[in-house]
């Protein structure tokens, strides 16, 4: 099909679904419309095997562009224009993608159903009238894409951001493994979880942009160099055609939904069939780990949020603004951000201060050592960060190869629910996806395939299967993604 | 790895210079450009008032203050009452700790590519991370570490394996990310110390006549803030030129209990970090500043004393006083503080844990915020930076390369070239080192010229000839101008010292000699001593003998003071008037002096 009929379509759908809210902001039409019109010809030549080239990628809006304002959904940066584009945005554009706008989110990536937001929520309806969670906190590139609004979506996860709104609006979210793609240009909010994150609507969509993005940037600190990159892939065992898939006991609990837990058994039946092998495996600081995650990452943002005080960039609050001989920015940071981020501030503030440290952040670290050590007991191949010369591999250990569960326990609620939950019950939500992200390790999660019933009598697809790797597994995560 | 990578490097750059070029190339075109700095404050304060700095010191008002300083103490020693006799001081012991924060000689910042700079333009050299834009990292500089290590290894510090960055945060305007980058939870180095000998104190000052150890707890990287200029009544411009600069803070032991030695430590600290090249502005110019922690005791009886700092237990109630920007405000602030704590614990008070400022000339440190408003930092380790890991083969590398320490120059200087220990600290501290090199240059040029000639001078009398030179008749030839090695070459100087040396010219005419190269007479010295007939024409001993006669006769009152009086002193001014009434090059003043003395009967008589 020719470009100009997609871009058309795409086009189409941002003004079919501007109701939904999924973009903060977006390209004036006629950019698209431009590039359309070059001839097939030449296309075809650019193209050779480039996967990305000409196509219309929407970009979550606390990743920086040059073009567009970047505003992580928030009121303190509702104005901000960054001075510089983040690498991923650039590799993809030297690339030929188009950026078709920025996308909206829960303010800082703090929160699970885009519903945080300065520029207002994020509306899942799949049917007339109903407004339920698109997931968060990158619910706008999860929503752009379920609707068409673009062919892929760039998304930051850092405890489940990307795959959750990937599972709720039924397309593939993929958070590769922490460190492979540069974060050079991403707004922090917890830097040590931060990833960012790929959305679109079938994994090789999602691998085609994962393998433009997965290189060395020496301007990301925590960017992998080049001689641990090839470590991951160096001493790779052949993989068998039958994987050897865990199934975490500890993720089946009891508030688990039913159509989710029906799904993953369907799923897992799927596999065995394939002949693959299913085996239960513990992981038992899975409870543990989202306390960490909730005392982490609000520790982190409230370090990198304070930066944000109106005086360099960003906006700030009309009038004078701080009593003498204080600091000039109260009022400001109090206009200037949500509830839920000051919530998050408050709480990490208290976390780090002196008398609660100890008991708090330095505990959190702890368990996430303990995750990841849960994570390296299961799996069949030794985390590469951690065994140097690979001798641990050569006696052959009972493991898995990858591990299989829900992304959500639950559906998406609708946006009423949402509001009157409180904070805690809405941070359960991120049970299962949190601890890949204190582990660091890739994780995808893709639609069960199977359509549950709505009230309105139609039906959609809003569960999603998560398929955790060991670190640096990335590969094989999408190739077992592909054959779900 | 980092070693590994790095090593290739070493060679080269721990030799190297660490200028921002283009700072080079300004100073260059205005040699007038540093001097000119001094006037703007450049002071770092979290209240916001500015010290004027202090002016650069040259040769002569630095000699005078140290003769000054032994005059006084002479004085204080004949007087009854004497500061370091204070009654008071017999009931209460002072302890003091120091915190120096110094600027690192490095090319660019502590965490991004821009260049570190000292007068260029405001926000000039700013990348966008150290004003902290969304988005941006940090990228830790290893070059940064090679100074900060020449300095700990300078402190005989433990270089530690692996160290890290902390965040340590407060909100204020100078501050952009919110945080300072600091390393709180793993320095790079710890358990230095600092030895104080003598010849580090103004003469009669030293506490003790052996050497004494200050301990270093431990040295830390960190980053600079940026600088407030203050725009009276209610502006203040931030320029973040300095933000980020790499900066290290040297955190000694509560081991000091003398004002005097509190200053005379922070002096030597600077003194060290210039000599290994560690750091190139001094306090003068605010590349050094120094908190001071300072609480009182009481000698006996250890009832309320029992508070501990860094592992030193017993002590009172300590204060903060911030930002000290001179050596004088070190010394002056904790005698005030001291005081005050004193004052206010024998009336029945009790010293509050505070924070506490000082301006220059005041007689009393001010309060500036008490306990309730401490700051909780909330150190966290920064999840973007990777551990520091360093080598024992880079430390290993700099401890061998270390530039010599003033105190390895002194040394070598009173022993070996027979200087003073006041004269060799003089020329050590002058102009940052370029005087010791001026003259280390002239004198190895004087061995070799008297070598040639095959001459046998004790390297001791060369070298007390040649101090003379470069501190006296240099000293007073620059007094009102900057120091400047190539005003007057070494080459000049060595051919002057040698025609008074070897008595062929007068030394009143090798003084005017400088005078006129100093001018800028571009003639050699041989030339001019040719063309201005300045070569010795020595008189013979009746001629001097007349010469004397002929004075002596036309003041009889003189004479009589000087041979019944014993007032031989006076002899000086005939052995002037000797030199002044001959032709130029003709009367040598110590031969006038002896036949003086000869004529007037005063046999040995020391004058």
């Amino acid at each position: 099909m020719s470009l100009i009929k997609h871009a058309k379509t795409y086009l189409l759908n941002q003004s079919n679904y501007k109701h939904l809210n999924a973009f903060n902001s977006l390209v004036e039409p006629s950019v698209l419309l431009a590039r359309s019109g070059i001839s097939e010809s030449d296309r075809a030549e650019e193209i050779g095997s480039n996967d990305v080239y000409d196509k219309p990628i929407a970009i979550k809006d606390n990743i920086c562009t040059k073009d567009l304002k970047t505003t992580a959904s928030s009121g303190i940066l509702k104005d901000f224009v960054s001075p510089y584009d983040a690498t991923v945005v650039k590799l993809l554009q030297d690339d030929g993608a188009v950026v078709v706008g920025k996308t909206n989110m829960d303010e800082f990536g703090m929160g699970s159903h885009s519903t945080h937001s300065h520029f207002g929520p994020v509306k899942l309806q799949r049917y007339e009238g109903e407004e339920v969670s698109a997931g968060g906190s990158s619910g706008g590139s999860a929503l752009a894409v379920a609707t068409s609004q673009c062919w892929a979506a760039l998304g930051t996860d850092t405890g489940g951001s990307v795959r959750l709104p990937a599972a709720y609006t039924g397309i593939v979210g993929f958070k590769p493994s922490y460190g492979l793609l540069s974060r050079w240009g991403v707004i922090a909010y917890a830097n040590s979880l931060d990833t960012v994150g790929i959305l679109g609507k079938n994994v090789k969509d999602v691998e085609a942009i994962f393998d433009k993005l997965n290189v060395y940037d020496p301007q990301d600190p925590t960017s992998l160099p080049r001689s641990t990159r090839a470590r991951l892939l160096d001493p790779h065992p052949k993989r068998p055609d039958s994987l050897r898939i865990g199934i975490p006991l500890d993720y089946n609990i009891d508030t688990l939904h039913p159509t989710v837990r029906k799904s993953w058994i369907r799923r897992l039946r799927e596999l065995w069939n394939r002949g693959h092998t299913l085996h239960p495996v513990r992981l038992p600081t899975t409870q543990q780990a989202l306390s960490a995650y909730y005392v982490l990452a609000p520790a982190e943002a409230s370090s990198n949020l304070a930066k944000y005080d109106g005086v360099r960039f960003g906006s700030r609050a009309e009038g004078i603004d701080g009593a003498p001989g204080r600091v000039l920015f109260a009022k400001t940071r109090g206009q200037g951000f949500g509830p839920e981020v000051q919530r998050r501030i408050l709480l990490g503030a208290f976390s780090l201060s002196a008398q609660a440290i100890d008991n708090y952040f330095i505990q959190a670290q702890k368990i996430r050592r303990l995750v990841q050590h849960d994570f390296n007991g299961v799996f069949a191949r030794p985390n590469p960060l951690f065994d140097h010369d690979g001798t641990t591999s050569s006696k052959k250990r009972k493991g898995v190869d990858i591990l299989v569960c829900p992304t959500a326990p639950s559906l998406p609620p609708s946006l009423s629910e949402v509001e009157t939950q409180d904070p805690i019950h809405s941070y359960m939500n991120d049970v299962f996806t949190v601890p890949a992200s204190l582990a660091g390790l890739p994780a995808i999660s893709v639609p069960s395939g199977e359509s549950h019933d709505l009230p309105s009598g139609t039906s959609c697809n809003s569960v999603g299967i998560q398929i955790i790797g060991q670190y640096g597994d990335d590969k094989l995560v999408l190739d077992a993604a592909k054959n779900l | 790895m980092f070693a590994r990578s790095i090593r290739n490097t070493l060679a080269a750059a721990s030799k190297q210079r660490y200028i921002c070029q283009s700072c080079l190339h300004r100073a260059r075109k205005s040699p007038l450009a540093l001097t000119r700095l001094s006037t703007q404050p450049r002071t770092r304060s979290l209240h916001t008032e500015s010290e004027p700095p202090q002016p650069p010191r040259n040769a002569t008002s630095f000699r005078k203050l140290l003769k000054d300083a032994a005059k006084q103490q002479k004085k204080k020693e004949k007087g009854a009452v004497s500061p370091r006799h204070n009654p008071r001081l017999e009931h209460w012991e002072l302890t003091v700790g120091i915190e120096v924060h110094a600027e690192l000689n490095t090319a660019r910042k502590l965490f991004s590519a821009a260049a570190t700079s000292v007068s260029e333009a405001p926000n000039t050299h700013v990348a966008l991370f150290d004003v902290a834009f969304p988005g941006t990292q940090p990228r830790f500089n290893k070059d940064t570490l090679l100074p900060a290590l020449r300095a700990a290894i300078a402190f005989q510090c433990e270089i530690q394996h692996k160290s890290s960055f902390d965040r340590k945060h407060y909100f204020y305007q100078d501050q952009p990310a919110g945080y300072q980058i600091t390393q709180y939870y793993e320095p790079f180095a710890t358990n230095g110390k600092i030895t104080l000998y003598p010849h580090d104190f103004p003469p009669g000052a030293a506490p003790q006549p052996e050497p004494f150890d200050i301990g270093i707890k431990q040295i830390q990287m960190e980053q600079d803030t940026a600088k407030t200029v203050q725009q009276p009544p209610s502006t203040y411009l931030l320029d973040f030129n300095r933000v980020s600069h790499p900066l290290i803070e040297i955190i000694t032991l509560p081991h000091i209990h003398d004002p005097t030695v509190a200053a005379v430590v922070v002096r030597k600290i600077q003194n060290i970090l210039k000599s290994v090249n560690a750091c190139t502005t001094g306090m003068e110019l605010g590349g050094l500043r120094a908190d001071v922690n300072v609480s009182v005791r009481q000698r006996q009886g250890h009832s309320e004393s029992s508070h501990s700092y860094h592992g030193v237990t017993g002590l009172g109630q300590r204060t903060e006083i911030k930002n000290l920007a001179s050596f004088k405000a070190v010394e002056d602030a904790i005698i005030a503080e001291r005081d005050r704590q004193i004052d206010l614990l024998e009336s029945g008070g009790i010293v509050e844990g505070e924070t506490r400022g000082w301006t220059l000339g005041s007689k009393t440190t001010k309060r500036l915020r008490g306990k309730e408003g401490e700051i909780d930092y909330r150190y966290m380790p920064d999840p973007d930076i990777a551990p520091v890991i360093i080598g024992e083969s880079l430390v290993k590398h700099l401890r061998d390369t270390l530039p010599k320490l003033p105190d390895v120059h002194i040394d070598t200087l009173v022993q070996t070239y027979g200087l003073t220990a006041k004269d060799a600290i003089t020329l050590i501290s002058l102009d940052d080192g370029a005087r010791l090199e001026y003259y280390l240059a002239t004198l190895h040029a004087l061995k070799r010229d008297a070598t040639q000639n095959e001459e046998e001078v004790p390297l001791n009398v060369l070298g007390k000839i040649t101090s003379n030179w470069v501190l006296m008749e240099l000293g007073s030839l620059f007094t009102d101008e900057a120091w400047d090695s190539t005003r007057i070459s070494t080459r000049f100087l060595k051919d002057v010292v040698s025609h008074v040396r070897r008595k062929q010219i007068t030394s009143p005419s090798g003084k005017r000699l400088l005078a006129m190269s100093f001018d800028g007479d571009k003639r050699s010295v041989a030339e001019i001593v040719e063309q201005e007939s300045l070569l010795l024409k020595p008189l013979s001993h009746e001629e001097y003998v007349k010469l004397a006669q002929n004075l002596l006769d036309e003041k009889p009152d003189m004479v009589r003071d000087i041979t019944e009086k014993g007032q031989v002193k006076k002899t000086m001014w005939f052995v002037g008037q000797m030199v002044a009434r001959s032709p130029e090059g003709t009367v040598e003043p110590g031969k006038a002096k002896e036949v003086l003395k000869e004529v007037l009967g005063l046999g040995d008589q020391e004058l």
